[in-house]
């Protein structure tokens, strides 16, 4: 007994020394040394959209601009944003809608640079609005009355659907949304869980195959060469170094742009950060990359947000955007 | 021999698992049969990237366990021994155990970003309610008899908790080890799933989101033997700690 | 007096700790730590509302329905398992298996099975709510009082009595514990059955704040989550102490002098 209650303290104070160094352990952060390129940390999504900065990565576009990149992978906006703005990630990927309703609930981030665009080509898009090939369902009008599986709700899926319906002269209202994340909306679009589905790909390319039909491009209904993401930053790096932001920006329009013209180096890239199979990455239907941002587009994701009621605080979109 | 059992169980389940797909039960893209996870697993067990994230599972949830039991213990200990302490922290206690740490998650991301350590806290966080209600409920069932046998033996505080409170908790705590061994992996994996902080969770969103059926599904399996090798760890160590305890010698002297 | 100590002792930590909260965030500029002043203005408007009627209240149904499933279940099942050791042998690794794989990851892999409706979320909750109500009996029925088995078996008190008077009740304080540690674990599943395939509920609403960035509104979800826990600890410790009357009272005996 005595022998046992030894070995009992001796598991309490391993613990506590543990509890100590794990405590100790320091962030990640951009650091300035003089004659040193910059760290910089920026968060993304292991998704398509992302390929042209693994590509500058590579390319040593980064390094060209005295930055020394790393790339940290999350699982979506909700965890970059928040990571951004207290300054654990120096840039970050996130969808336009999420920053629009993250600068709508003055939250202190800016966008810096373009992220990905909608090809702009209706019914050649990197997403798609598929329903089942024997479905009723015609066109966009009439979802009605139906479900439609969008992976999160009150973003850019669901305002993008409900744009289709508009441009079809439907009423959005009327439209059914449930939140299924995007592995899981062809099996339930398949087994009739859900009427419509909207997917990006690779899952665009998953529906074509098993023989869903496409019956709008969203993305390209809420407006011309829409923007769908963009990399931004905390308004306190922006203040306190803006040299490195210049750089980061103009770093990336190099990648964005290197992306844009060498799709076949894009796909190659595509396979090291993600698990997306070979003969599937040959396949998809690659999203555009220009360096600018489209403002315009933005500004009528915004409207299309107010009108759904998404965004309930005034947002200044100049503000957001650099 | 129990081991034996036991392996037929989940040969069963595999059998089972093989099966239905084949038989059109269930859709093959996306409930693959046994042998095509069990492929896939063998080519994983190739990749560096894979070993990596097994390392940093493995190590914040062991990390995680270790802290949550070593504070669970000491203060279940002491708040269960002082009555007063217990019935001031009562309500405290009833009022953050129920809250989520999926709750956490957006706090723990602006602190530490998807990182080990934000994991790290989510599972500390969970696994330590789990290690103190046991404990508390251990020391509270203490033998009154006993109770009273220590009192006119006048044994010091140390020595009731050494003689007394110790071996009347042990058991529950022992439970509260094993429970709080499952729930840390499970918040281990789920933080690393949500948040994507680096680990076998992560890669299993990531397989997700890339579509890779058969590879989501042989981590899934790492992460169901993980939970087994955790049970029978802990059960061994049950053996030993618990060799007096009646449940555990009854089920000794009965040959299996 | 005593009523007024017994409050007194219920309040005094939580009250101290709110007020160490709200100065210590009074004020605050940081995004993610609003004011507490902030989080309780917002809770009205947030909660008090056709939310209650449409959110709050699905969702807790769906968490009865599945907890007490659960307990159903979970009871039963460990009776059969605590009873038969060979039983237990060939069971327990995979009971183990399938308890380690983390709810969301199970999510799918339901969705497949019930689709996409509140039987789904259902499964969730029972999926998490089953082990330690499982795990628990299996270990009350294992730490049967050997002379009571004995007792029974010299008295030849066989099948259904049996299973009643020696295992359910020698087992019951096990059992309990064993439920009252499933009830805080299926709140938490009842807000991940929510994270996906979901339109509503309350584990949706958190979650849409904090997707929406609406922090003070999550807070004070995450606080009404907090207080839901509490009101369904209090319910159950009323139902405690009709079930183990016996037990406590037999504690209660022993410990006066």
């Amino acid at each position: 007994m005595l022998r046992r209650s030894r070995g009992h303290l001796a598991a309490l104070l391993l613990a506590t020394s543990l509890l100590v160094t794990a405590c100790g352990s320091d962030k990640q952060g951009a650091t300035s040394t003089p004659g040193q390129p910059d760290k910089v940390t920026v968060g993304v999504i292991p998704i398509l959209d992302v390929a042209p900065i693994y590509l500058g990565l590579e390319r040593n576009f980064f390094k060209d601009h005295n930055i020394d990149l790393t790339l940290k992978q999350a699982e979506g906006g909700a965890a970059i944003v928040p990571a951004v703005v207290s300054g654990e990630y120096q840039f970050g990927f996130s969808n336009s809608v999420s920053l629009l309703l993250a600068q709508s609930q003055t939250l202190p981030i800016k966008a810096v640079a373009n992220g990905v665009n909608s090809t702009g080509e209706d019914g050649k898009d990197f997403a798609g609005l598929f329903v089942r090939p024997d479905s009723p369902i015609k066109t966009p009008k009439d979802l009605e009355g139906r479900k439609v599986a969008a992976n999160t709700l009150q973003n850019i899926v669901d305002t993008s659907v409900r744009a289709s319906v508009r441009e079809d002269g439907g009423d959005p209202a009327k439209v059914e949304f449930t939140a299924l994340p995007f592995p899981d909306q062809l099996p339930a679009l398949q087994n009739g869980q859900v009427d419509a589905i909207f997917v990006v790909e690779p899952f665009q390319q998953a529906a074509t195959a098993a023989g869903m039909r496409k019956i709008a491009s969203s993305y390209v209904d809420v407006a011309p060469d829409l923007c769908v993401a963009l990399y931004f930053t905390s308004e306190e790096l922006l203040g306190q170094n803006p040299d490195l932001v210049k750089r980061f920006t103009d770093a990336m329009k190099e990648s964005l742009k290197y992306a844009n013209d060498n799709p076949g180096e894009a796909r190659e890239i595509i396979g090291t950060y993600t698990k997306i199979a070979p003969e599937v990455i040959a396949k998809v239907t690659l999203p555009k990359w220009p360096p600018d941002i489209n403002r315009d587009s933005i500004e009528k994701l915004a409207d299309l947000a107010k009108d759904d009621k998404l965004l309930t605080n005034p947002v200044d979109v100049s503000k957001l955007l650099p | 021999m129990k081991v034996l059992y036991g392996l037929a169980g989940l040969l069963g389940f595999g059998v089972l698992l093989e099966l239905a797909p084949r038989l059109g039960l269930v859709s093959r893209d996306y409930a693959p049969p046994t042998s095509d996870i069990l492929t896939t697993l063998a080519e994983q067990f190739g990749r560096g990237d894979f070993w990596v994230a097994v390392l940093d599972t493995l190590r914040t949830w062991l990390l995680g366990l270790v802290i949550a039991i070593a504070l669970g213990v000491a203060i279940g200990v002491i708040i269960g021994s002082v009555p007063l302490l217990r019935a001031a922290t009562a309500s405290t206690i009833e009022f953050l155990r129920p809250i989520p740490s999926v709750a956490l998650i957006p706090l723990v991301v602006v602190l530490q970003g998807p990182t080990v350590e934000a994991t790290l806290i989510l599972v500390v966080y969970a696994a330590f309610w789990q290690v103190l209600i046991q404990v508390l409920a251990g020391v509270a069932d203490i033998d009154p008899v006993a109770a009273d046998t220590a009192r006119s033996f006048h044994l010091g505080r140390w020595d009731r908790i050494r003689f007394l409170v110790w071996p009347t908790a042990l058991p529950y705590a022992v439970t509260g080890v094993r429970l709080a061994a499952t729930v840390a992996l499970i918040l281990t994996i789920t933080g690393e799933l949500v948040m994507g902080s680096p680990g076998l969770g992560e890669e299993i969103a990531n397989a997700r989101s890339s579509g890779a059926v058969p590879e989501m599904y042989a981590l899934i399996v790492v992460t169901g033997l993980f939970g087994v090798g955790a049970n029978v760890l802990t059960r061994a160590a049950e053996r030993r700690v618990l060799a007096w305890h009646p449940s555990v010698r009854l089920e000794v002297r009965v040959p299996a | 007096m005593i009523v007024l100590r017994k409050i007194g002792l219920a309040l005094g930590l939580p009250v101290v700790l709110v007020a160490i909260w709200w100065f210590a965030s009074a004020g605050s500029t940081d995004f993610y730590f609003p004011s507490l002043e902030k989080i309780v203005k917002a809770f009205p408007d947030t909660w008090f509302g056709p939310r209650m009627v449409n959110d709050v209240l699905p969702s807790l149904l769906r968490l009865a329905i599945g907890y007490v499933a659960a307990l159903v279940l979970g009871v039963g099942l460990g009776m059969l398992i605590g009873a038969n050791p060979r039983l237990r042998a060939v069971v327990e690794p995979l009971l183990e298996f399938l308890r380690a794989i983390p709810p969301p990851v199970l999510v799918p892999i339901l969705i497949l099975i019930a689709g996409i409706g509140s039987t789904m979320k259902i499964l969730v909750i029972i999926s998490g709510c089953l082990w330690p109500i499982l795990l628990n009996t299996v270990e009350g029925v294992r730490a049967v009082d050997e002379v009571l088995t004995d007792t029974c078996r010299s008295y030849r008190i066989r099948g259904g009595l049996r299973v009643w008077h020696l295992m359910v009740r020698s087992a019951s304080p096990q059992i309990v514990a064993g439920a009252r540690q499933a009830l805080s674990i299926g709140i938490i599943l009842m807000v991940i059955s929510e994270m996906f395939a979901a339109s509503s509920g309350l584990g949706y609403t958190v979650i849409q704040f904090k997707d929406g960035f609406r922090i003070p509104q999550m807070y004070t979800g995450v606080i009404l989550l907090g207080l839901l826990g509490v009101l369904l600890a209090l319910l159950f410790r009323l139902a405690e102490r009709r079930v183990l009357g016996w037990y406590h009272g037999i504690r209660a005996v022993q410990k006066e002098r």
